[in-house]
């Protein structure tokens, strides 16, 4: 097979996270063309996502309507933004696994209303309107990307930002986010762009990957036949993990896009940009910066990026002055085990900052092991009581006595002649071993770095 | 008799038990059955509307409107009472919910008399695109109604029943109440929810109350007006009572007459009464001014393209798939649209769909549709600025009196032309009045346009009562006493 270089774009639609099913803003009639827009809590969400995608925004637009006769759409016209899209020229940054950074540029972000789910069963077809009128954001890529893990990347980038932002959850399973890529290939960069061909229906990011890879290997059999095709709509087909035609694209669309009048023009003030940009949360980079440099590991700087809930928790204690690592590791241990179980979010249990940092500092102070914590954990998660009174009530506080911890150590040591010998003739772990029988002796209470300290001194 | 008293009378009459809902009810319909060949209904209510007079028997007597009869409009929907916009295409539709305005007049106790006829789909000006056929004028049943609420003007005209509703896309209220001598009123576009006026041109369409008088009309408007969340184009306004300056002394107002309304477009008989009216004014005190408006000679050309650009769109969903006609046995879902719109939809409804599509092809929405719009803006400037100095516009609403039944169709343009008068005051989405100001030789009646700023509706019915208190017209067809 001969090398081309493929060339390919991407548009991504994205349901919103809003409420209300329709375009439910609203501005003063036609002939006052007012610049009042009194209701904003839809607009929040696209005003958010451009701004997270680095795009310009738009300050004045429009709705338009896109007519075409298709049973998916009951009225025959989709309400959607042909002439001015909210978000253009943005871009999102995304890092190949050769460690290269690279830019894919955003065309333009437009709002639009979803259509119905048409289900194909042989010769009939299913509608669900249950999604029509849900408002959509599409967010069209220049053909700015050139192999599968570029595809695979940015779609992984997007869901990310776009579920970080609050904007959609995302699940592209659930049809919540859809892909459509154009893939072409041509033999030289000096070459006009080769024929396109669209893959839809692609159920997740990893067939996306696929499906740009088996289409260019399709397409570079094509040419290298000397052959050529037609503009085309294809679908990946899971079962044969290979994409599929769909139709032969007509030419000439003609969707007679005119400006929607039944939605009156929508004019952004400086306020409503600022109120939605104040709204954004912390987005996953900057997280992953801020956990480093509190020393928290990498792996569970991943891991926290990856639970949004645990990782707005852990963000409230960002400026506290406590060891973050046991903080994290506390999270995604023990407390992340009690929250699968229990089918819970972290902000359903009783664990307030305060009490979370008391738990911090007892584990890092070494008052309290984590066989402790494991006994305690329940009670600690669905009650209000301080950490110092649980421990009391449980009956679990350590032995911090340091004559008590001496006697038992004392007493250890004379039953244990051969370790200690193996200690004196330089053998480390033996010093392992009867720490384990004082813990054992103890039942696990004694304050270990106490009764280590205890051990060394004694045996010297 | 009781529906032929004033409103107040027949509320008195009400509250003190003289009289029942059923009373007035059943003299509306009688007074529909005695005009039967009119022709201004396409479906009355009569099971549901007796029904419902009986239930308010219990009910206290809560507002001036309470317990009286109404007629709307065919392309207002109305939950359970067939709705067919005067088309094959929705001739067996019978809608699930009611449109905003009919919530709002059930609110009030208000009695659904019928639907009443007009041009398909609201597409003409004679009412006579109708697959029902055309009503006929009450003053003269060989003469239209005018259109397209031609059968709402026609059941008031005759004194069937005080009120009803109708639809203004490019004059649909003004013309018809202009040549049937009524009151009829276009408010300011986005006075009132369009939810549930069957879309013809989104951007022009407007509900109006029709009536015999003017202080009706101002009643009712009362009743339909508000922000309404299923239509964006409605408009939040704090409440107000549009009968409030009726009575009200005109002497130092200020009134400008466009000299294109008085050009030669218009026949001398209709603009030598507007001249009486003028010169009535001017002796009265206030100030009548002839000016120059630009861009009103474009309003026809500027409609043509609008409205039926977006009336091509509106009309899309009409595909014979949820609701309304269907064509029998397709070959595929293609068949299915092609020969239910084909069959379905009349000659003028496909005619303005056909040109519309082709108004927005591809490039053909910059050169025709958005070029439209721009001139549109300023035609929309150019009238509101004349309110900077004046208090309102008028002018005759039509270019002729009603013309015969059998006048020829065959010229799509001239029905646009007799709308050339009506049509600017949607274009600038500005409120506008028909006031009945006399008849011509043949006794058809007059009617002078009324126009105001944006939401100023209430200084339109103080100039309009104050006429019609001064003329002091007969304006019943049928030669009887009137109340006010």
């Amino acid at each position: 097979m001969s090398n081309y270089i493929p060339t390919i774009g991407v548009e991504v639609h994205v349901e919103l996270k809003t409420k209300t099913k329709i375009f439910s803003n609203s501005i003063n009639g036609y002939g006052e063309m007012a610049n009042s827009l009194t209701n904003v809590v839809d607009l929040a969400y696209p005003g958010k996502a451009a701004t997270i995608l680095n795009c310009k925004i738009r300050r004045i637009m429009h709705f338009d309507r896109k007519n075409y006769f298709y049973p998916d759409i009951s009225k025959n016209y989709q309400i959607t933004q042909n002439a001015t899209p909210i978000g253009y020229d943005g871009y999102v940054e995304i890092t190949k696994s050769t460690g290269e950074k690279k830019k894919v540029y955003i065309e333009e972000m437009h709002i639009e209303e979803d259509t119905c789910k048409s289900a194909h069963r042989g010769t009939k077809t299913l509608l669900d309107f249950n999604r029509a009128g849900v408002p959509l954001i599409e967010i069209v890529t220049k053909p700015c990307m050139s192999d599968g893990e570029d595809v695979k990347l940015y779609l992984e980038k997007l869901r990310e930002l776009l579920s970080f932002g609050d904007i959609s959850d995302c699940k592209i399973e659930e049809g919540s986010m859809r892909a459509d890529v154009n893939v072409s290939i041509r033999k030289n960069e000096s070459d006009p762009l080769g024929t396109k061909a669209e893959i839809k229906n692609i159920g997740s990011i990893s067939n996306a990957k696929l499906g740009v890879e088996k289409e260019i290997e399709r397409q570079t059999k094509i040419y290298d036949a000397g052959e050529t095709f037609k503009p085309q709509t294809r679908r990946f087909d899971d079962k044969i993990n290979d994409t599929v035609l769909m139709r032969v694209k007509e030419t000439g669309n003609d969707y007679r896009y005119f400006p929607e009048p039944d939605i009156p023009y929508v004019i952004l003030t400086d306020e409503m940009i600022e109120r939605a940009i104040n709204s954004i949360p912390m987005l996953p980079d900057e997280r992953r910066e801020k956990y480093k440099k509190l020393g928290v590991s990498d792996i569970n700087t991943e891991k926290l990026v990856a639970n949004r809930s645990l990782s707005d928790y852990f963000n409230t204690l960002l400026d506290e002055k406590i060891n973050h690592q046991i903080a994290s590791n506390l999270l995604l241990g023990d407390i992340s085990g009690y929250l699968n179980k229990n089918e819970k979010l972290i902000t359903d249990t009783t664990l307030s900052k305060e009490r979370f940092i008391e738990l911090v500092n007892l584990i890092d102070n070494n008052t309290l092991t984590s066989k402790n914590l494991k006994d305690i954990l329940d009670i600690v998660l669905e009650s209000d009581k301080s950490i110092q009174t649980i421990i009391k009530e449980q009956g679990i506080e350590n032995i911090t006595d340091d004559s008590e911890i001496r006697n038992i150590v004392k007493e250890i040591i004379n039953n244990n002649p051969e370790s200690v010998n193996d200690y004196k003739q330089g053998h480390d772990r033996a010093i392992k071993y009867l720490m384990g029988q004082v813990m054992k002796e103890t039942k696990g209470k004694a304050n270990p770095k106490m009764a280590m300290d205890i051990l060394t001194e004694e045996l010297n | 008799m009781y529906l032929n008293k004033s409103i107040k009378e027949i509320n008195e009459l009400l509250k003190n038990k003289t009289i029942k809902p059923i009373d007035l009810v059943e003299e509306a319909f009688q007074n529909i059955e005695n005009n039967r060949e009119l022709n201004a209904y396409i479906t009355l209510n009569k099971e549901e509307a007796i029904k419902r007079a009986k239930e308010l028997e219990d009910k206290e007597v809560d507002n001036l409107l309470f317990g009286l009869p109404i007629a709307v409009k065919d392309n207002i929907i109305t939950k359970g009472l067939r709705t067919t916009c005067a088309s094959h295409i929705l001739d067996n539709f019978i809608p699930i919910y009611d449109a905003t305005v009919v919530e709002k007049i059930n609110e009030k106790n208000m009695i659904i008399i019928g639907k009443t006829n007009m041009d398909e789909f609201a597409m003409g000006s004679s009412s006579r695109t109708s697959y029902f056929g055309a009503p006929k004028n009450p003053w003269n049943k060989e003469k239209i109604s005018g259109g397209s609420s031609g059968g709402s003007a026609t059941t008031i005209a005759s004194r069937d029943l005080p009120f009803a509703l109708g639809s203004d896309t490019g004059g649909s209220i003004r013309q018809p109440a202009s040549y049937t001598g009524i009151v009829g009123m276009k408010p300011t576009y986005g006075r009132i929810s369009r939810f549930g006026l069957v879309a013809f041109a989104s951007s022009l369409d407007q509900i109006g109350p029709m009536t015999t008088n003017v202080y009706n009309n101002a009643l009712l408007l009362n009743a339909l007006v508000g922000k309404d969340e299923k239509d964006l184009t409605s408009v939040r306004r704090e409440d107000e009572d549009f009968t409030r300056l009726i009575g009200e002394d005109i002497k130092g107002m200020k009134i400008a007459v466009p000299n294109y309304f008085m050009s030669d477009i218009v026949s001398k008989s209709i603009t030598s009464k507007v001249k009486e009216v003028i010169e009535l004014l001017k002796s009265k005190g206030a100030t009548v001014d002839y000016i120059d408006v630009d861009y009103l000679e474009n309003a026809v050309t500027l409609y043509q393209i609008i409205a039926m650009g977006e009336a091509s769109s509106n009309l899309a969903r009409f595909d014979g798939i949820r609701y309304g006609f269907s064509y029998e046995n397709p070959e595929n879902i293609e068949d299915v649209y092609l020969k239910t719109r084909a069959e379905g939809f009349g000659e003028e409804v496909k005619r303005r769909i056909m040109v519309g599509s082709y108004l927005l092809s591809g490039e053909n929405a910059k050169v025709y549709y958005n070029k439209a719009l721009s001139i549109r803006d300023d035609m929309r400037k150019a009238l509101k600025k004349v309110f900077d100095s004046y208090d309102l516009i008028i002018g005759p609403t039509t270019t002729t009196t009603a013309y015969d039944l059998t006048d020829p169709m065959d010229d799509p343009s001239k029905s646009f032309m007799d709308d050339v008068l009506v049509i600017p005051v949607n274009m600038a989405g500005l409120p506008g009045l028909n006031l009945p100001i006399g008849f011509d030789d043949n006794k058809m009646p007059i009617g002078m346009q009324i126009i105001g700023n944006s939401f100023e509706e209430a200084k339109i019915y103080k100039l309009a009562s104050y006429l019609e208190k001064e003329l002091n017209l007969s304006l019943n067809p049928n030669g009887g006493e009137d109340n006010e």
